[in-house]
């Protein structure tokens, strides 16, 4: 055969595998509903209102909530926010970096949570360095005034094991 | 002496069609590209996202400012017509939620309209995922998940 045709179906065959790669992972991303981390084992969805109205009741326990995305992680897609069933109110679905990477697009669709409610009682420092931390990972952190943060206050978050994204 | 390349060539091309070492000459070729290719593919992604600090390596994210006549507090679904009229929108968000009193957002796939309702100042964040580099993060940094797993292990 003509080298310069063993050539080109060379690299016709590497654009095929390279093109192929690409739709399995852009396949995964326009799926209509998808799952992130461990699978679901609750059915229920507690309200968001309720765990914000007594935290410390729902301390430690494992929920499922149900809600819009309001906010993702813009550096690492490591947490989202999740608007309450009430209005004005929000709770963050916390995950380890890696475990799930929520992509930006996330916003404005519903998710299914579950993970377990984590309640912190932050000192106003330790409000101020948390604040601090959130700006970063939205990008913010040019315009974050300290000043502006209040404490101590008492940071109830959901730590994630899964979700799915509709 | 050496057989030119050429001849090889021929000879090798007037073989039989399937052989266990026409297979494995094949295999070891497209292995070999494959591997190459994930490995300019972790390379250009690992530099992009061990500079996480600096720059997004998955998303172009853009603000812009614009201005629209202020909306007086009213039920949520008459704000939001208000809001999608008055910004000469098109198609109804896809959701829309208020993080206070004064603030609307208005969600539109890659776009998100902050709109503060008293003064009508709206900012368009525009978040777009960067083509191919996105792609290839997902692939390093194994957000597929499953098969995926095990091939890059390898």
């Amino acid at each position: 055969m003509c080298p310069s045709i063993t050539t080109t179906m060379n690299l016709v065959r590497t654009a095929a595998l390279t093109l192929a790669l690409v739709a399995l992972t852009a396949s995964t991303a326009i799926a209509q509903s998808k799952d992130y981390g461990k699978a679901l084992t609750l059915k229920d969805a507690t309200p968001i209102s309720s765990i914000l109205k007594d935290p410390a009741a729902w301390d430690g326990k494992r929920v499922l909530v149900e809600g819009l995305i309001i906010e993702v992680c813009e550096e690492r897609g490591c947490w989202i926010r999740i608007a309450s069933d009430k209005a004005f109110e929000s709770l963050r679905f916390k995950v380890d970096d890696g475990v799930m990477t929520f992509p930006q697009e996330a916003k404005g669709k519903t998710v299914l949570a579950e993970g377990v409610v984590k309640v912190k009682s932050l000192t106003r420092e330790q409000a101020v360095a948390q604040a601090r931390e959130v700006a970063k990972e939205r990008g913010t952190l040019a315009s974050f005034d300290p000043a502006k943060v209040k404490g101590p206050v008492t940071d109830v978050q959901l730590s994630g094991e899964g979700a799915r994204v509709k | 002496m050496a057989e030119p390349v050429d001849d090889q060539r021929a000879r090798r091309g007037s073989g039989p069609r399937w052989s266990w070492r026409r297979l494995s000459i094949v295999l070891h070729r497209d292995i070999g590209y494959l591997a190459v290719a994930l490995t300019i593919a972790y390379g250009i992604s690992g530099i992009a996202v061990n500079h996480i600090a600096d720059w997004n390596p998955n998303y172009k994210i853009s603000k812009r400012f614009t201005t629209i006549a202020p909306i007086a507090l009213d039920s949520a679904p008459a704000m939001v017509d208000l809001a999608v009229a008055r910004l000469a929108l098109t198609e109804p968000p896809r959701s829309s939620y208020q993080p206070d009193p004064q603030t609307l957002q208005l969600f539109y796939g890659e776009q998100v309209y902050h709109v503060d309702l008293p003064s009508g100042k709206v900012m368009v964040e525009s978040t777009v995922p960067r083509r191919v580099l996105h792609e290839l993060n997902q692939l390093h940094l194994n957000e597929p998940k499953r098969v995926w797993t095990y091939v890059a292990d390898l």
